[in-house]
């Protein structure tokens, strides 16, 4: 198999037979070791999110000496964290750049598996060779270049640059996605009087809808997660996402921890809400990489 | 990636119907529509990294460069802090065997279908969700001196053991490279689950019944077929411990105590960010780039070599 199939991995039936064959033979008190291990992993896992829930509802000096509650750090959390502000940048500097991303990768993808051009395949390896190109190995260049152009602490810049850092993977997940489409629907498309991009509009990426969500919610959770690209694009603090401000604030060491604290579980939300409806593309995206 | 370089060149040896009108109209098409995703990746990844090969050899302070030519490199080999820093990168190496094989018992024992090993499933990979920014600044309490780690060694009459691990040159590495494998448990269980699954349950049912026993087939059967699995969960944790620490480090330690957490990546932000140094800077970034090109290219030694 040459494409990767980003659709379930795994029959589900195949799954049911495995767990009906193996908890059968299993002895009660293996079981109950085996089930003990797995919570105590869970409470490891879990652990940063119970911190961060207990230290955000104290105050600075609940913190440090011990003891009690209060919501202090909760209504003092904006004024040393414009969160709402910057929440709103985030959003708006990952969304732009999914959209580019989107669009190019789809494009690029469908060009790619279907209407192979002279050197196609040289220039596909090109743009997946970019991958192996760390951010640090050209980010002194780019922001040269950026600042060159007056696109600094601009979302321009910003979303330019992550468009461009997630477009050699989006392609190579759009180009193997659709190889596992066959030619013929492009061909019938063809036969009957569409043009390419007719058929690319209609017919495959209507056809991509799984994988253009497995590439939207792996890039918002790199995006919205990311330092560095914030940290030197947007330096403005009125202009910085979430988790730069954050970055920021904790760089500045400052010493109320409660509030880093609120500040982190409100920049952690909507990634950890994205994880949880979409788990299952994250899972497929991550795991795509691996296709033989 | 190896697969995408495969399955290009077998895309290349299917017919070409390059002189009909059809195909013509269609290469036209293919290279319109790749156009914006080749433009971009060119202009922001592509002709960057020849600018940073260029300024690498210059004295680059973001405006003004002059040539100084490739003995930049060997002027920066005599530097001890560059070694230093590579030292720290070559002990991160250490924490990738780890950070593989931790998640590959639990993706073991979760694919023995424990009840809720689905829910367990989600929660381990939960931490994926968050920024190393603020994964980072929890490690940080963690591992402080009136922190939680003090308070669990204590709590368990341990209290002998404090530590300090963020203000010691030598333990903070430590500190770092302990939530990096704690960070790399959701990820690569993940893989390793997508692995088992794949496995042909007949093969090890075939074993049994000749009398093989749990470890050998776990051994001489089930290794085996994860092979690609490990290698490729080996590599993406590599690229991470070399690429995709500046947020933990930043957050965490900034770089000290002294260099005692610096890695070749925050090196070089440091460097041109910090100092100045812009043309240092890009020479770094090259370094770390050829040091990422090797390991990606074993990769793909290595997966030619099994097929």
């Amino acid at each position: 198999m040459s494409g990767i199939t980003v659709d379930e991995l795994v029959p589900p039936e195949s799954r049911q037979h495995a767990v009906t064959n193996t908890r059968r033979r299993r002895s009660p008190v293996k079981q109950i070791l085996l089930f003990a291990l797995m919570v105590l992993i869970a409470i490891v896992m879990l652990y940063p999110f119970y911190f961060m829930v207990d230290t955000s509802l104290k105050s600075n000096d609940q913190f440090l000496h011990g003891g009690g509650h209060s919501l202090e750090s909760w209504t003092s959390l904006s004024k040393a964290l414009p969160w709402g502000q910057q929440m709103v940048n985030s959003a708006i500097v990952s969304a732009a750049a999914i959209v580019i991303i989107l669009v190019v990768s789809s494009l690029a993808g469908f060009s790619f598996a279907k209407l192979q051009f002279r050197m196609s395949g040289f220039v596909l390896m090109g743009v997946v060779a970019a991958m192996l190109i760390p951010v640090q190995s050209i980010i002194i260049p780019v922001y040269v270049n950026i600042a060159h152009l007056h696109l600094l602490n601009t979302y321009v810049g910003a979303v330019v640059v992550y468009a461009a850092l997630g477009t050699p993977f989006a392609t190579f997940l759009m180009t193997a996605y659709y190889r596992s489409i066959p030619d013929d629907v492009v061909e019938a498309g063809i036969v009957d009087g569409l043009s390419y991009s007719q058929v690319f509009r209609r017919i495959a990426l209507p056809l991509s809808t799984p994988a253009l969500i497995t590439i939207t919610v792996l890039q918002f959770i790199q995006i919205w997660d990311d330092l560095l690209v914030g940290l030197l694009f947007l330096q403005n603090p009125s202009q910085r996402t979430i988790t730069v401000g954050l970055g920021a604030l904790a760089a500045g060491r400052t010493t109320d921890i409660p509030v880093l604290m609120a500040g982190s579980i409100m920049s952690a939300i909507p990634a950890i809400l994205v994880y949880l409806v979409f788990q299952r593309f994250l899972i497929n995206g991550l795991t795509a990489g691996i296709g033989k | 990636m190896s697969s995408a370089t495969a399955s290009s060149t077998s895309s290349m040896s299917q017919p070409r119907r390059g002189r009909s009108v059809i195909g013509k109209r269609r290469a036209r098409s293919g290279i319109v529509m790749a156009a914006p995703a080749v433009i971009l990746v060119l202009l922001v990844l592509g002709i960057p990294i020849f600018q940073a090969l260029y300024y690498s050899m210059t004295d680059w302070n973001g405006i003004t460069a002059h040539w100084i030519g490739p003995s930049t490199y060997l002027h920066e080999f005599q530097n001890p802090t560059f070694w230093r820093v590579l030292l720290n990168n070559a002990l991160l190496l250490l924490a990738v065997p780890i950070a593989v094989m931790i998640p590959m018992g639990i993706a073991y024992l979760l694919n023995e279908r424990v009840r809720g090993w689905q829910l367990f499933r989600s929660i381990y990979f939960l931490p994926t969700a968050i920024s190393w920014v603020v994964i980072g600044m929890v490690a940080l309490r963690f591992f402080a001196a009136d922190g939680v780690l003090n308070h669990l060694l204590s709590a368990f009459g341990l209290g002998f053991i404090q530590t300090d691990m963020l203000s010691d040159q030598h333990q903070a590495l430590i500190a770092v490279a302990l939530t990096f494998i704690w960070s790399m448990v959701g990820t690569n269980t993940i893989i390793f689950l997508t692995g088992m699954a794949t496995l042909d349950p007949s093969l090890a049912e075939a074993a049994k019944v000749d009398g093989a026993g749990a470890w050998k087939v776990l051994w001489h059967i089930s290794l085996p077929q994860l092979k690609r699995f490990i290698q490729f969960a080996t590599v993406l944790t590599l690229i991470s411990a070399f690429t995709a620490l500046f947020s933990l480090i930043f957050v965490m330690t900034g770089g000290g105590p002294g260099y005692g957490t610096t890695t070749l990546e925050f090196f070089v932000y440091q460097t041109a960010f910090s100092r100045g140094l812009f043309g240092t800077g890009a020479m770094l970034g090259i370094i770390l780039f050829v040091i990422m090109a090797v390991v990606g290219l074993l990769q793909l030694r290595l997966l030619r070599t099994e097929d």
